[in-house]
């Protein structure tokens, strides 16, 4: 099996300045053909950077990064027509039909596309005859995905595909994005949404100031890096606190005056429940589980790849 | 260059026009609008009749005579006015800007010069006067000449200088004649250079361009695109412009050519200005501005309204640097006096700006980023 069979992106030593600032600092990475790799970092990590390097359209430092086995930097031609890309903060042509939008793209890349089919995989055949300008956020988002698509690509690119959007067209989008992997595409997706990359990822980077400090499956990547349980604890009073305090486990109180605590094991979990009972305190609320990608991340770079309200707080 | 996108490019570009019906509207029927509005206000003064305010103090037929003479042979609109009025408080408390005063004694001094040949017989006419009023000095010339006019049949001797005029064109040209050609290379530099420069910076800032170059579409085939939309906008408005210029003032203008070869030279020299001018503006709202700062320089130097004789002579040397006033002359050249030799000389000019600021609009021209 030839090397261009085995991996459809291949990174090797890639480094991108931009005067005294180093966006990608000589990041290495392999993305298997059929697999969803998703980029992973917060804003300014170097994420979009390195895709547009490995879409052909930023040039680079230093570095080596080849597509389906062809050198970025001279085959352009030829990538560009099994490549599809949604770049970030897509937009198009404000007063073009969503049909109208895809023909268009079809015609640019010469090639018979079934209009129908990629509507209704992205669920836009009630908006076919709407003006892209009347569309909604994420309905634009569909249909930069389907544009993406018309020419039956190898690889997908998706530069942060839900970012701006409300939960629900989040979601719809996620549907899409589930639908490209059951067909077995290659898709390259940069997000700093760590449910994103749980849900879709086979592989996930981490990138943080143009480096990538950890890769692996999301499940590895938590075995590796938070092997403990999150235990969150709803307190009737401030004597549970103490008490958690007492056992040297290290609560943290949320914003919402929740007792957030890591443990090993199960039975550190069982310790405490036992100690609250038998002090007479109580506690309204209770949640174990294992940590996320958000974690992970955490843990490694010692920030938060997004900030969300009500996140711990130091003891 | 690849055809096929060219024109799915081209398509898009015409359909979102069609659909964009303020720009529409803006793009034809503006300069038809300049058209019956400037056309209108100088197709009157061809025919144009001056009002003028006279107070006879003396009453006579002779003075009533001369006031008839003034009426025929200077296109007056005469106003009498009450010999026992002030002169200077009429003129301005009546907002007239001339009122000529025929002195008493008038018809007496008549009778000395013509019937007894006393030759120190004479009077004067006053014009009372607003020198703040534009067209006042036009008035005092008209009334001069048929001063001049009446004093040489009092003479009663011939003159011996005359004039003849003879005009090197088959016929005289009218106003509009020398003005439709104007407003087709300025509306064709401003829908050329403001289609390329408000829509690539639009285009550019939303990202459209930046999705553009993961296609298969070359830097190239967009500019093609760009100009082919361009000329196609420019050839539908000068139709316009120019059927609206035959039906309404029945114009007389020459149509060959040079015409769509004008047009081209046009689309070209101001796509690739817009090019230029692109690059250096960041966001859609300034492109409008930086579009204006150079196009309204263009149309009022240039000599698309009128000629540039009539500017101030350092204005004349500018005029003749810029690109628009070569459309004008070479249009003109080829449309009013078809004058092939001079509409050469103005391709010429116009071609050699064309190629270069083109070339510089394809360098300036950021396709992929960081390039």
């Amino acid at each position: 099996m030839t090397k261009e069979a085995e991996y459809a992106i291949e990174v090797d030593r890639l480094t991108k300045r931009y005067g005294d600032l180093q966006a990608v600092n000589d990041i290495s990475f392999n993305v298997s053909k059929g697999e969803v790799f998703a980029f992973l970092g917060p804003n300014g990590a170097g994420k979009t950077t390195t895709v547009e390097i490995i879409e052909t359209i930023r040039p680079f430092t230093s570095g080596r990064v080849t597509l389906l086995g062809m050198d970025v930097t001279k085959k352009k031609r030829d990538i560009v027509q099994r490549i599809g890309v949604l770049p970030q903060g897509f937009s198009s042509f404000d007063r073009i039909t969503v049909r109208e939008t895809l023909q268009y793209y079809s015609r640019l890349f010469n090639v018979k596309t079934d209009i129908d089919g990629l509507i209704e995989l992205v669920n836009l055949r009630d908006k076919a005859k709407e003006q892209y300008k009347n569309l909604s956020g994420g309905l634009k988002q569909r249909l930069g995905i389907a544009i993406a698509l018309v020419n039956d690509p190898e690889v997908v690119f998706l530069d942060e595909p839900t970012t701006g959007l409300d939960p629900r067209a989040r979601h719809e989008v996620w549907e899409v994005l589930l639908g490209l992997k059951k067909k077995g595409k290659t898709v390259f997706l940069t997000t700093h949404y760590m449910e994103e990359a749980e849900l879709l990822a086979d592989t996930v980077a981490i990138i943080s100031k143009g480096k990538i400090i950890a890769m692996g499956s999301p499940v590895e990547l938590i075995e590796r890096n938070a092997n403990y349980l999150a235990l969150t604890l709803r307190p009737v009073d401030d004597k549970v606190f103490e008490i958690v305090r007492q056992m040297g486990l290290g609560p943290v109180l949320d914003t919402h005056k929740n007792i957030r605590v890591r443990v090993e094991h199960t039975y550190d979990v069982q310790k405490i429940l036992n100690a609250i009972k038998e002090s007479g305190a109580g506690y309204l609320g209770l949640d174990v589980r294992k940590p996320n990608l958000e974690e992970v991340f955490l843990k490694l770079t010692g920030e938060a790849l997004r900030e969300v309200p009500g996140e711990m707080e130091t003891e | 260059m690849n055809p096929r996108i060219i024109f799915a490019n081209l398509i898009v570009k015409l359909t979102g026009f069609y659909r964009e019906k303020t720009t529409m509207f803006f793009t034809f029927a503006f300069p038809i609008i300049l058209i019956l509005v400037f056309g209108t206000i100088f197709m009157s003064q061809d025919s144009m009749e001056y009002r003028l305010s006279v107070q006879d103090l003396d009453q006579t037929q002779a003075s009533i005579d001369a006031v008839k003479t003034l009426e025929t042979k200077g296109k007056f609109k005469i106003t009498t006015v009450d010999p026992a009025i002030d002169a200077r408080q009429y003129v301005m408390d009546s907002k007239v800007n001339l009122l000529l005063v025929i002195p008493k004694g008038f018809e007496k001094y008549l009778i000395q010069r013509t019937t007894f040949n006393d030759n120190n017989a004479s009077v004067t006419i006053t014009y009372v006067y607003d020198p703040s009023s534009s067209s006042v000095m036009t008035k005092i010339q008209i009334l001069n000449a048929v001063l001049a006019g009446i004093n040489q049949r009092i003479a009663g001797k011939p003159p011996f200088l005359r004039s003849a005029e003879r005009s090197i064109l088959t016929r005289k040209y009218r106003f509009i004649e020398f003005f439709v050609p104007g407003i087709i290379a300025m509306s064709v530099m401003t829908l050329s250079l403001f289609g390329t420069v408000d829509s690539d910076t639009e285009l550019r800032q939303k990202g459209v361009i930046r999705k553009l170059s993961t296609t298969p579409i070359t830097r190239t085939d967009w500019i093609l695109s760009n100009i082919l939309y361009n000329f196609t906008l420019a050839v539908i408005s000068t139709i316009a412009m120019l059927l609206v210029s035959y039906a309404v003032f029945d114009v007389s203008l020459h149509i060959d050519a040079w015409l769509p070869a004008f047009v081209l030279l046009d689309v070209f020299a101001f796509v690739g200005t817009g090019m230029i001018l692109t690059r250096f503006v960041k966001e859609a709202q300034s492109a409008a501005a930086a579009a204006n700062a150079i196009s309204y320089p263009l149309m009022f130097l240039s000599g698309s309204f009128f000629p540039i004789e009539l500017m101030p002579g350092l204005l004349q040397k500018i005029a003749r640097t810029l690109p628009l006033f070569y459309v004008n002359e070479g249009l003109r050249a080829s449309m009013i006096f078809q004058d092939n030799l001079a509409a050469l000389k103005a391709s010429a000019v116009i071609g050699v700006y064309a190629a270069v600021v083109f070339v510089l609009g394809i360098m300036a021209t950021k396709w992929e980023e960081g390039t």
